[in-house]
C-alpha cells in the first residue's frame, strides 16, 4: 500500500517537465535570494500568478525549491555586501561580514552553504515522520479543537514574531476583519461587499499578498534606489576547505541550530527569521567562547544557518496537517493548496497521499541540489550582484501587475493589490507588522467557520470549549499565552520606544 | 508618514465603530442565536480596545515629546516623493487605461519611463524596456493563455 502510494508519488515527481520546472524555480529562488530587498515570501508571491496554471506537484515544487534556495542565498550578500538577502540571515549578518573582513568569506559560505543544506535534510526528515502521525491523530478532530488550534497559531504568531505585541495584534484583527469581507461562512450571507460582485468572493487572495509582500517591498525599494554598499573584494576561492573540521567541532551546534529551527518553524506564524535569530541568541548563551562572538566567529553561524533552512520545511508539518501556516511562506502555499482544490488537513493525507509523498521527495530533491546549485551561485555572486536596483524594481513592478491582473482576468486584481500594497505600505512604516495579516486573512474563514460551529454546538456554554481533552489543553494553553501577554503589556507601563 | 498611535488608534477605533454599525444591517435568522454579524462585532470590540491601548500609549509618547506627524526621510526629499508617486501612478494607470491602450504599449511606456526616472542610461532602457515587455507578454499571453488586454495593438495581433 505504502510501497504503491511511494512509487505513484515517485511517477509525479521525476517527469521532465516537473523537473525542469523545479531547476528553473530553484535558479530563480536562488536569484531572488540573493538580491537584497528581495525576500523568499516575495519569490513565493511572484511564483503564485505562474503555478496558478500548473498542476499541484510541479507548483508546490516550484515554491518548496525557490523558498529553499531563496533562504540560503540570502547568506552571500550578507557576507559580501554587510546585507541580508533575505530576514531570515539578518540575526547573522553582522557576524558573516566580519568573517569576510577577517579573510575567511570562503570558509563563511562554505559552512553557509552546508548548515543549510543538512539542516534542511533534518527538517524535512522530520516533516517526513511527524506529518502523517500528526494527521492520522488529527482525523479526531472536531470543530473546538480547530478552533483552539487556529486560535493559538494566530496567538504565537503575534507572540513570537514582533517585537511589538500589541501592534501585532492590532495587524492579526485586522487582517481577520478583511477575511470577513464576502459571503459569510456559517449562513451564506454577503458582508461588507457593498454590492460589488467580485467581492462576493472576498478580497482575492493572491493579489492582497502580491500588493502586500512584493508593492510595498518596490515602495521600500524605490525611496532608498541609490543607497550606497560596499562588496568585499575578496576572491571566492574553494568554499569547501575547513567545513568539515568546523563542522566536526560545532557539531552539538549544529543539531541544536536544526532542532530550534524545527520547533520554531513547527509553531504556527514564526519562520525562518525568527529561528535563525533564537537560535544565534542561543548559541551566543551557552557558547564557551561568547567574546568571540561579533569578532567573526563561526560558531553562530553553524547553529543560525541549519535553523533557517530546517525552520522551512518545518513550517510545511501545521500547514499540511491542520491547514494553520507555520509562516508566511505557508500561508500563500495554503492559498495555493485551495486553489487546486486540495483543501489542507488531515483528509488530504487519506485522499491524496501520493500528492504529499511528491512534496516530501520535492523537498529532499530541493536540498540535494541546494550543493551544486549553492556553489554555483557563490560563484557568480559578484555577476548577479551586480543587477542594478533600478533596472530590477520597475520589472519586478510590471511582473506583480500582470500576476494580479492574471489571478482575475480583470483591473479588479490590479486594485486590490494597489489598495493592499499601500495599505501594508503606510502600516510598515508605522510599526504594524505584516505577516499576521496574512495569517488573518488567510485563517480567518476556517477560524470563523470553527467557532461558529462551536458555539452552535455549544450553545452558549463556554465549558463545552474545554469539554474534550485534547481542546481543553489547547484551550487553556492559549489563554496562558493571553494571560502572559496581558500581563507583559500590564507591567510594561514605560511609553513605547520612538520608531 | 509616520504618525503617532494617537492617531492610528483613532482611526482604528473609528473602522471598528463603522464596522460595528454595519453589522446592524445583516439579518437575523428565526431559531438561531449566532447570525453573520457576530464573528465581525467581536473583531470590532476587540479592535476598539486595542485603538484605545494605543491611543493611551501615544498619550504617553506625546507627553514625553513625540511628535503628533513626522515624515520619514524620503518624504522629505522630492526624488522619494516622485518615485513612489510614479511606481502609484504606473499601477493605476494599468487599473484604468490597459483595457484601451493594451498590455504592450502601456507596459512598454512605464517601464521605460520608470528605468529613466531611476537613471537607466535611455539606449539601455530602451532597448531593455521593450525586450522584457515582450518577453513578459508571450511568458503570460502565450504559454499561459492570460487574456492581456491588446488594446491599440488589436488590428496587428
Amino acid at each position: 500500500m505504502t510501497f504503491d502510494i511511494l512509487m505513484q508519488a515517485f511517477a509525479l515527481v521525476f517527469r521532465l517537465d516537473v523537473m525542469a520546472i523545479i531547476l528553473a524555480s530553484a535558479a530563480f529562488g536562488m536569484f531572488v535570494g540573493a538580491m537584497p530587498g528581495l525576500t523568499a515570501t516575495m519569490a513565493t508571491a511572484l511564483l503564485v500568478p505562474v503555478t496558478f496554471f500548473l498542476d499541484p506537484v510541479p507548483a508546490l515544487g516550484a515554491i518548496v525549491t525557490a523558498t529553499a534556495m531563496a533562504i540560503f542565498a540570502g547568506d552571500i550578500p550578507a557576507a559580501i555586501m554587510r546585507m541580508p538577502g533575505t530576514p531570515a540571515s539578518a540575526a547573522y549578518t553582522d557576524e558573516s561580514y566580519a568573517m569576510a573582513r577577517k579573510g575567511q568569506l570562503d570558509l563563511n559560505l562554505g559552512v553557509n552553504l552546508t548548515t543549510s543544506v543538512l539542516g534542511g535534510l533534518i527538517g524535512v526528515v522530520i516533516l517526513v515522520l511527524c506529518a502523517p502521525v500528526l494527521a492520522e491523530f488529527a482525523l479526531a478532530f472536531s470543530s473546538f479543537e480547530y478552533f483552539w488550534l487556529a486560535a493559538l497559531g494566530l496567538t504565537c504568531a503575534v507572540f513570537l514574531a514582533t517585537d511589538n505585541p500589541l501592534k501585532g495584534f492590532v495587524s492579526l484583527l485586522l487582517g481577520l476583519a478583511i477575511g470577513t469581507i464576502g459571503i459569510d461562512p456559517a449562513a451564506g450571507f454577503p458582508r461588507f461587499t457593498f454590492g460589488s460582485v467580485e467581492l462576493m468572493q472576498g478580497v482575492s487572495f493572491i493579489p492582497a499578498m502580491i500588493g502586500m509582500f512584493a508593492i510595498s517591498e518596490i515602495l521600500r525599494g524605490a525611496t532608498a534606489i541609490n543607497a550606497p554598499s560596499e562588496m568585499i573584494t575578496q576572491a571566492i576561492g574553494n568554499v569547501f576547505r575547513g567545513v568539515g573540521s568546523t563542522l566536526r567541532k560545532y557539531w552539538v551546534n549544529f543539531f541544536r541550530g536544526s532542532a530550534i529551527g524545527v520547533v520554531i518553524g513547527a509553531l504556527p506564524g514564526a519562520g525562518a527569521d525568527i529561528a535563525a535569530w533564537i537560535s544565534f541568541a542561543v548559541s551566543k548563551r551557552f557558547s564557551k567562547e561568547p567574546e568571540k562572538f561579533g569578532t567573526g566567529h563561526v560558531e553562530g553561524i553553524v547553529d543560525a544557518g541549519a535553523a533557517n533552512n530546517s525552520a522551512l520545511a518545518a513550517a510545511w508539518i501545521p500547514a499540511l496537517v491542520f491547514g494553520i501556516p507555520g509562516d508566511s511562506i505557508t500561508a500563500i502555499v495554503i492559498g495555493v493548496l485551495y486553489m487546486k482544490g486540495m483543501n489542507p488537513g488531515p483528509t488530504v493525507f487519506l485522499q491524496n497521499p501520493q500528492l504529499i509523498y511528491a512534496v516530501f521527495i520535492i523537498f529532499v530533491l530541493a536540498n540535494l541540489l541546494m550543493l551544486p546549485l549553492g556553489w554555483a551561485a557563490i560563484k557568480s555572486a559578484r555577476q548577479v550582484l551586480r543587477v542594478p536596483q533600478n533596472v530590477l524594481i520597475p520589472m519586478i513592478l510590471i511582473f506583480c501587475i500582470v500576476g494580479s491582473y492574471a489571478m482575475t482576468n480583470s483591473y479588479y486584481g490590479i486594485l486590490i493589490m494597489l489598495i493592499m500594497g499601500v495599505f501594508a505600505f503606510l502600516l510598515e512604516q508605522n510599526g504594524f507588522p505584516i505577516a499576521p495579516i496574512i495569517l488573518g486573512l488567510v485563517l480567518g474563514e476556517m477560524f470563523e467557520q470553527n467557532f461558529m460551529t462551536s458555539m452552535i454546538k455549544a450553545d452558549g456554554s463556554f465549558l463545552a470549549f474545554f469539554a474534550r481533552p485534547i481542546a481543553a489543553i489547547l484551550g487553556i494553553s492559549t489563554l496562558a499565552i493571553w494571560a502572559l501577554m496581558i500581563w507583559r503589556v500590564g507591567i510594561a507601563k514605560q511609553p513605547a520606544p520612538a520608531q | 508618514m509616520r504618525v503617532n498611535d494617537i492617531v492610528s488608534g483613532t482611526i482604528l477605533i473609528a473602522a471598528a465603530a463603522a464596522m460595528i454599525a454595519y453589522t446592524r444591517t445583516f439579518p437575523s435568522f428565526p431559531g438561531q442565536h449566532y447570525g453573520p454579524d457576530l464573528f465581525p462585532r467581536i473583531l470590532g470590540v476587540l479592535l476598539i480596545i486595542f485603538g484605545g491601548l494605543l491611543v493611551v500609549r501615544g498619550l504617553r509618547a506625546r507627553v514625553a515629546g513625540a511628535p503628533l506627524v513626522s515624515a520619514p526621510e524620503w518624504a522629505t526629499r522630492a526624488s522619494g516623493l516622485v518615485s513612489v508617486g510614479l511606481v502609484l501612478g504606473v499601477i493605476l494607470a494599468f487599473v484604468l487605461f490597459q483595457n484601451v491602450i493594451g498590455f504592450i504599449p502601456l507596459g512598454i511606456v512605464s517601464l521605460v519611463g520608470l528605468f529613466l526616472w531611476f537613471g537607466v542610461k535611455p539606449l539601455q532602457a530602451g532597448l531593455i524596456g521593450v525586450a522584457s515587455i515582450l518577453i513578459i507578454h508571450w511568458f503570460f499571453s502565450s504559454l499561459m493563455r492570460v487574456p492581456l488586454p491588446r488594446g491599440l495593438l488589436d488590428p496587428f495581433l
